[in-house]
């Protein structure tokens, strides 16, 4: 059954967008349930009001780590998926059946976990590094999940099977999906190294193993839980270039270059277990430098190439509509009115200046040493997956509204202003856990006065400024996230429907018109841009370095 | 175009200028990146190691407790003072929670830590110089440190290991001469510590069996959740406790009990049958104690007033 958009001609599966509907209200769902939980943990870790006591904070970091970073994440990402390669292609869900049972087990999954945590009984962190040890019924709950969320992929799969074997999209695949299915391969990999691990946790937990080697669990764990973020990164990537081409008609100034670079992705980025390797036993500095690395740094060439690739194709198209006046009236003359639009570019400043920069730093070898286990990793990741990728996840729900669920938006005004806000907060949060990390103070830490030890430790007086600011951006960023909640919520079940183009609030461009041919650069304003990234780059490259070579001596 | 099939001739479109130069600059820098990261073994003074010794949690924490108890010169706040020799080997025991022992290194000089833990994942994290590194059970991780500024610094433990996480602190301090001992209380700590009582065929008397009870206490780290100024965040405070009317839960039950001989000793060995009110969520595991060091804990806490 088959219903053909009215706004943008794609023909659409109703039972594919039933379960893309289903997915996406079980991801916001999960994402109301970590930013509660996150907003009482600023408040814990900032001292003066210090609200939590010891056992309910670490309850709920555990609880937020695995509702923020797992279950709000990889939903989204399915409804994205069964999105990417049903409506876009114009294909049949390949088993709607299949369809349902992976749903059924994922939200299996996120229960059981969850009241195993509000229990008490799973105090372990979402790392649950060995030999803590948890409920079983949390490991289960995990597991189910993680199953369930393999055989949504695997549906993917099947319905690019279809869409190829029925040519129902043509002679190449669309660059969207080209990143999606991308993003696929590398969840292939990263649901097997859960599987991996979980299983056998789980068989400990229940006494039928006898020991699970720690460093192996941490090496295996982080197969899964640094790849399920390179599902993201190149998911987040492919939805950069979808709202390109909705916002302004842009696409890629050379798709091979942006597909190249997803191809880097698959073969070099889940190598990055090894981040949270860097300053442990067991593991050799050749081995170490190795694979931190990347194999060299081609995933990191991979998304620096698409730093130029995905703002170029906005500036090349909005060159093209006219705005071609000097170097940045492309950028000046944005849709800005757009929150998808606006959310995107927030999204790709977060992303690479905050997220990526840090990344990349911190992943180093040495200078590791200064950061590992700080709370400037959280402040690094949140610079990611936080204005990265859930950002760019909000900013594109306000297409999914009125195109999928068929609604108009409602409080459109406040989506205007809503990514402002949540960039804002998490800018804030973020930079401020990592001048604290910089400074020494660690992360998943009740009580930074050392209350009942033995000794107690002074943090730098600057510290008490920077927990201020965390505390105010957490702040923003939980209000910023109940706007978009409210938004949404309101929208998708008692918005007014949206009965054609007429209705759309926010824009779909039609294709920018063709080039005419020129000598020269493409993207000038661009490339100025990802210069100033540059800059920025390598004085916080040196900065670290020299802070790492003020320390003692180590070897 | 994202979300179509690109345009006919796509494949075979020219790179742009600026694309290109951008490429190749990134690649560049990747290149460089990486390259460093090894030029920093050959000229840098800071690379994590990459020897460690397969052990396990008893067999370190037999090697520690030797260590500290052949090498240390006094007490800080219930915590083993080590002074180890330049070039020495050191063993750090990381443990549910603490850092033991405390050590006073000399400045310029190396040492070469063995550093591993006796139950869980622990992260020791040294400030305020702040150089972090992770600690697991069954690995002796070693690593040779050379401090390069004098002054007090913390062990910070900053990986989850349990409820008492935060109160998981330990310290090294570094000096240049001898007289800086005086800045950090450590003046005495110099001569070697008062003998402790030989065994004879005579039983001891109650003096010094609270004497050998004081260096189970600190040794095995019961310190590090009983403390004898008062204070009870975790564990039941030792000061006062011994004759005290306590109210426990047994078997579910609520009851009180007296703090005699039996009912502490009963409390070491099988830590889970009565668990004192208050304290219920940071239940104590069974330690390794001989009969013999029971009774030296029961004299040393039966010394402990108010």
């Amino acid at each position: 059954m088959f219903r053909t958009c009215d706004i943008t001609g794609f023909k659409v599966d109703l039972q594919s967008e039933k379960l893309i509907r289903y997915n996406a209200v079980f991801a916001v769902i999960s994402l109301l349930l970590a930013v509660t939980a996150a907003i009482l943990l600023v408040f814990t870790r900032y001292q003066p009001v210090h609200l939590l006591g010891a056992e309910w904070y670490y309850r709920l970091v555990t609880f937020h780590g695995l509702n923020a970073l797992i279950f709000w994440i990889i939903f989204f990402e399915i409804a994205g998926l069964y999105f990417g390669s049903t409506v876009i292609l114009n294909t049949r869900f390949c088993s709607p059946r299949w369809g349902w049972i992976a749903f059924g087990l994922m939200v299996a999954g996120l229960v059981l976990s969850n009241i195993i945590i509000l229990m008490g009984k799973a105090d372990v962190m979402l790392t649950s590094y060995t030999p803590l040890k948890a409920h079983p019924l949390y490991y289960l709950g995990i597991i189910l999940f993680a199953v369930g969320a393999l055989v949504a992929v695997a549906l993917f799969f099947g319905n690019l099977m279809i869409a190829r074997r029925e040519k129902a999209y043509g002679e190449t695949m669309p660059l969207f999906t080209y990143g999606l299915m991308t993003a696929a391969i590398i969840a292939v990999i990263t649901l097997a190294s859960g599987a991996l691990i979980y299983v056998p946790t789980f068989l400990w937990s229940l006494g039928l193993i006898q020991n699970i080697d720690p460093a192996m669990y941490k090496l295996i764990w982080w197969g899964l839980g640094h790849s399920s973020q390179q599902i993201n990164v190149a998911a987040m990537v492919s939805i950069w270039y979808m709202t390109s081409f909705l916002a302004v008609g842009g696409t890629s100034i050379n798709e091979r270059v942006s597909r190249s670079a997803f191809v880097l992705y698959i073969l070099f980025i889940c190598l990055a277990s090894a981040h949270h390797l860097l300053t442990d036993p067991g593991v050799s500095s050749a081995w170490k430098v190795w694979n931190t690395s990347y194999a060299m740094y081609l995933a990191v060439l991979a998304s620096m190439i698409h730093a130029f690739a995905v703002p170029s194709s906005f500036e090349s198209a909005q060159r093209r509509w006219g705005y071609n006046k000097g170097l940045f009236q492309w950028l000046s003359k944005a849709p800005w009115g757009n929150p998808a639009f606006s959310a995107i570019i927030l999204a790709i400043i977060g992303f690479g200046f905050i997220g990526g920069t840090t990344g990349v730093i911190f992943g180093m070898e040495q200078t590791n040493i200064i950061v590992h286990n700080t709370i400037a990793i959280p402040g690094h990741f949140k610079g990611t997956v936080v204005i990265g990728t859930t950002l760019t996840f909000m900013g594109i729900t306000y297409y999914l509204i009125p195109l999928i669920f068929r609604r108009k938006i409602v409080g459109f005004k406040w989506a205007k202003w809503q990514p402002w806000l949540f960039f804002i907060g998490i800018a804030l949060l973020s930079i401020s856990m990592i001048v604290l990390g910089q400074l020494g103070v660690p992360r998943r830490h009740w009580d930074s006065t050392f209350s009942g030890g033995p000794f107690t430790y002074n943090f730098n007086p600057a510290v008490d400024f920077f927990w201020a600011l965390m505390m105010l951006g957490g702040s923003l960023a939980f209000i910023a996230t109940l706007i978009w909640i409210f938004i949404v919520v309101i929208s998708v079940f008692w918005g007014p429907r949206v009965n054609g183009p007429q209705d759309m609030q926010l824009s779909i461009s039609p294709l920018a018109p063709p080039a005419k041919a020129h000598k020269g650069f493409e993207a000038p304003g661009t490339l100025v841009l990802t210069f100033i990234f540059l800059l920025v780059f390598m004085a916080l490259f040196f900065l670290n370095w020299k802070w790492l070579a003020a320390t003692w001596n180590v070897n | 175009m994202s979300l179509f099939s690109p345009a006919e001739g796509w494949y075979d479109k020219k790179v742009s200028k600026d694309e290109k130069m951008w490429m190749v600059i990134a690649l560049i820098l990747c290149i460089a990146m990486f390259i460093w990261m090894i030029m920093w073994h050959v000229y840098g003074k800071q690379n994590p190691s990459s020897t460690t010794y397969r052990t396990s949690t008893a067999e370190f924490a037999k090697l520690g407790e030797a260590y500290t108890k052949q090498n240390m010169i006094g007490t800080d706040n219930g915590i083993p003072v080590v002074r180890p020799q330049p070039n020495s080997d050191v063993f750090l025991v990381a443990e549910m929670w603490r850092w033991s022992p405390a050590l006073i290194l000399q400045k310029d000089q190396a040492y070469k830590f063995h550093i591993s833990s006796k139950d869980v994942v622990h992260g020791l994290s040294i400030q305020p110089v702040n150089m972090n590194f992770q600690v697991y059970p069954d690995y002796d991780y070693v690593l040779e440190f050379k401090p390069t500024e004098t002054g007090e610094y913390k062990v910070v433990c900053n990986e989850f290991c349990g409820i008492g996480h935060h109160t998981m602190i330990g310290k090294i301090v570094v000096i240049e001469q001898e007289e800086d001992l005086k800045l950090y209380g450590y003046e005495n700590f110099k001569k070697a510590p008062d003998p402790l009582p030989e065994k004879t065929n005579e039983p001891l008397s109650e003096a010094d069996m609270s004497k050998l009870g004081e260096q189970v206490y600190t040794l095995k780290g019961c310190g590090a959740c009983h403390k004898t100024d008062g204070t009870s965040q975790i564990a039941p405070a030792w000061n006062g406790l011994f004759g005290k009317e306590e109210e426990v839960i047994e078997n579910g039950k609520r009851t009180s009990v007296k703090v005699d001989e039996d009912y502490i000793r009963e409390s070491i060995k099988n830590p889970q049958q009565k668990i004192t009110v208050g304290f219920e969520n940071t239940p104590m595991p069974v330690f390794p104690v001989t009969d013999e060091e029971i009774d030296q804990l029961i004299a040393f806490i039966k010394t402990l007033n108010n």
